[in-house]
């Protein structure tokens, strides 16, 4: 499998996010919990990027409020330049907890956003089908999501996400609960549709080999109040082989490391690696 | 889950009725275990199930034998307490002379309406107020005082407005059945999982869609816990109603017959109203699988 990276070149802003804070009202009416800080990010139209960071830093957050589903503090988060002021069709999310509808069996949980598009039913259950094919589910249509694995449910979580076709899709660590071998195959799907469909990728992850090897960009969180520490382009022009393997690979991997420790509190020194910060 | 709902919902039970109606409601939990064990054999082989109902139904044997021989033995005495033998003759011959059919009849009739009328309206209501939070807030001191005065209690009340006929006893079903049902439903509608509502409001969808596609079906469960509950508060209430005033029904013939010292019929009478009951309860526990399937146990 061979995966050019050439959309790199490509400068247009897809999702725009202007100095976005989110404070919390503190249940017991103590101080308001300031969650995220000022955070600012350009995710370029067709991107892959994924983003790390320390446990409660926001990335859910985030990610919530670029849904549409709750609103910044203060700033702004544009999608094609127009504000966000709601959920829409134009992005899909798969949320950390597989959120599928009991009652609906695999295949009905994949034509939900279907119905929501209206499209018409005979062509909902095809679509429905062919992306739980994608997901490695064909078999499984007429489970209920109590009879499948955490990781089939995730799996149909995307697939649900995938069928509606959004410009955008908002991963939050998708693969976590899946084991290794599920997740290298679903990280190549995953590519592979990324590539094939050009769509705009923000996935949330705690993996620093994940984070590195399915962005082109890893955009990376500090702890409380979150704010976006630095941003590292990844060097890679292909995921040809064992990318894993790869010496440059480890390097990255140490550099997103050093960066996550907790002792490591500001922007550090990039030493030979390119590190792009967000305001430089 | 759906246990620890019917064990809050029982203890609700226990707490509307009077000393009578707990006992009896105690007996209704003997048949939800009965229910719920029922289904889980049903996976197993045929030879397991058939041994798990000879094991069960031994339990009934050993009682209707000690039933039998405890009178015939002198050691408890036989004019209160006749073998069930002589009870089950009693039975056959109110059934043959039709008097059992009619008070059988005049019994259904008010329960049904009552409970029907209850989950007509109230499961409507539930969804209004469990959806509306304003509503909801403004309602719910209001509905924790009426579920904490006794349906009982307020009998006298219904026979004063509504008289001694019919409608004061459907009224009074009618109102007993409404309380389990609307606040299962309301609960049902505001313990729906955020995450579901979160998922779906991700995918566009507006308030309508989002009650009738989400929170109706994620709520279908709770709902019918109420309504089970319903299904035998409706007999539980009934009966005490026809006990204290009627001309005709179940509660009525045991009264009738316990005050006529024809022991044996008010022994038929009570073996009526317990097979109805049950009868009751199963049904609406099949009804209730068939419609949450895709629950947990
Ligand atoms: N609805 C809420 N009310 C109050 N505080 C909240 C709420 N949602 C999130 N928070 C707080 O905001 C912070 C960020 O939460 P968030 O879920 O975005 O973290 P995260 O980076 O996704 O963490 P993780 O990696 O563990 O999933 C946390 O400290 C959390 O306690
Ligand atoms: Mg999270």
């Amino acid at each position: 499998m061979t995966i050019t990276l050439d959309s790199r070149t490509a400068t247009r802003t897809k999702i725009g996010i202007r100095e976005v804070s989110r404070v919390f009202d503190s249940p017991d009416g103590g101080p308001p919990f300031v969650a995220m800080d000022g955070v600012t990010l350009d995710v370029r139209e067709g991107e892959f990027l994924t983003l790390v960071g320390p446990s409660g830093c926001g990335k859910s957050t985030l990610l919530e409020m670029i849904a549409g589903l709750t609103s910044p503090s203060s700033g702004e988060i544009v999608i094609d330049g127009t504000p966000v002021t709601g959920p829409g069709l134009d992005r899909g999310i798969v949320f950390q907890q597989y959120a599928l509808f009991p009652w609906r069996t695999a295949l009905s949980n994949i034509e939900f956003g279907l119905e929501a598009k209206a499209v018409p039913r005979r062509e909902r259950a095809e679509l429905a089908r062919h992306y739980l094919d994608l997901v490695g589910l064909s078999g499984f249509e007429h489970r209920h999501p109590h009879e499948l694995s955490g990781g089939m449910r995730q799996r149909v979580a995307i697939a649900r996400s995938l069928a509606f076709d959004p410009d955008v899709l908002l991963m939050d660590e998708p693969f976590a609960a899946l084991d290794a071998q599920t997740r290298e195959s679903l990280q190549e799907e995953l590519l592979t549709i990324w590539e094939k469909t050009g769509k705009t990728v923000v996935f949330i992850t705690h993996g620093i080999d994940e984070a590195l090897y399915l962005g082109q960009r890893v955009a990376v969180m500090s702890s409380r109040p979150g704010r976006i520490l630095t941003t590292v382009e990844t060097p890679f022009d292909s995921r040809e082989g064992d990318l894993r393997a790869d010496p440059t690979f480890g390097e990255y991997r140490h550099h997103l490391w050093t960066l996550l420790r907790p002792e490591t509190a500001g922007p550090t020194g990039s030493g030979r690696l390119r590190v792009v910060t967000h305001d430089g | 889950m759906a246990d620890l709902r019917i064990g809050a919902g029982q203890r609700t039970a226990g707490r509307t009725g009077t000393g009578t109606l707990a006992v009896i409601t105690s007996e209704r939990t003997a048949g939800t275990t009965t229910g719920t064990s029922f289904r889980k054999s049903a996976g197993r082989s045929l030879q397991k199930a058939a041994g798990k109902a000879l094991r069960n139904s031994a339990a009934i044997v050993l009682l209707l034998g000690l039933w039998e021989a405890l009178p015939r033995l002198g050691v408890v005495d036989r004019v209160f307490v006749p073998p069930i033998s002589t009870d089950l003759a009693a039975w056959w011959d109110l059934l043959v002379s039709g008097r059992l059919t009619e008070h059988f009849q005049a019994s259904l009739l008010r329960s049904l309406a009552g409970f029907g009328l209850a989950i007509v309206l109230a499961v409507p209501l539930g969804l209004l107020i469990g959806w509306y939070r304003p509503l909801n807030d403004f309602l719910t001191p209001v509905l924790e005082l009426f579920r904490n005065t006794s349906a009982v209690a307020l009998l006298p009340v219904f026979i004063l407005i509504f008289g001694l006929g019919e409608t004061s006893k459907v009224v009074f079903v009618f109102y007993a059945c409404s309380w389990p049902i609307l606040l299962n439903t309301i609960s049902g509608v505001r313990t729906v999982e955020p995450l579901l509502i979160k998922s779906a409001r991700s995918l566009g969808l507006g308030p309508i869609r989002l009650f009738r596609k989400v929170v109706l079906p994620a709520a279908v469960p709770t709902i019918f816990t109420g309504v089970r509950l319903a299904g035998a508060h409706s007999i539980l209430v009934l009966l005490f109603a026809e006990m204290v005033g009627a001309r005709a029904g179940l509660g009525y013939l045991i009264n009738d017959a316990q005050a006529g010292f024809r022991i044996p019929d008010m022994y038929a009478g009570i073996i009526t109203i317990s097979l109805l009951g049950l009868l009751f309860n199963l049904l609406l526990l099949a009804l209730q699988r068939r419609f949450s399937t895709w629950r947990v146990s």
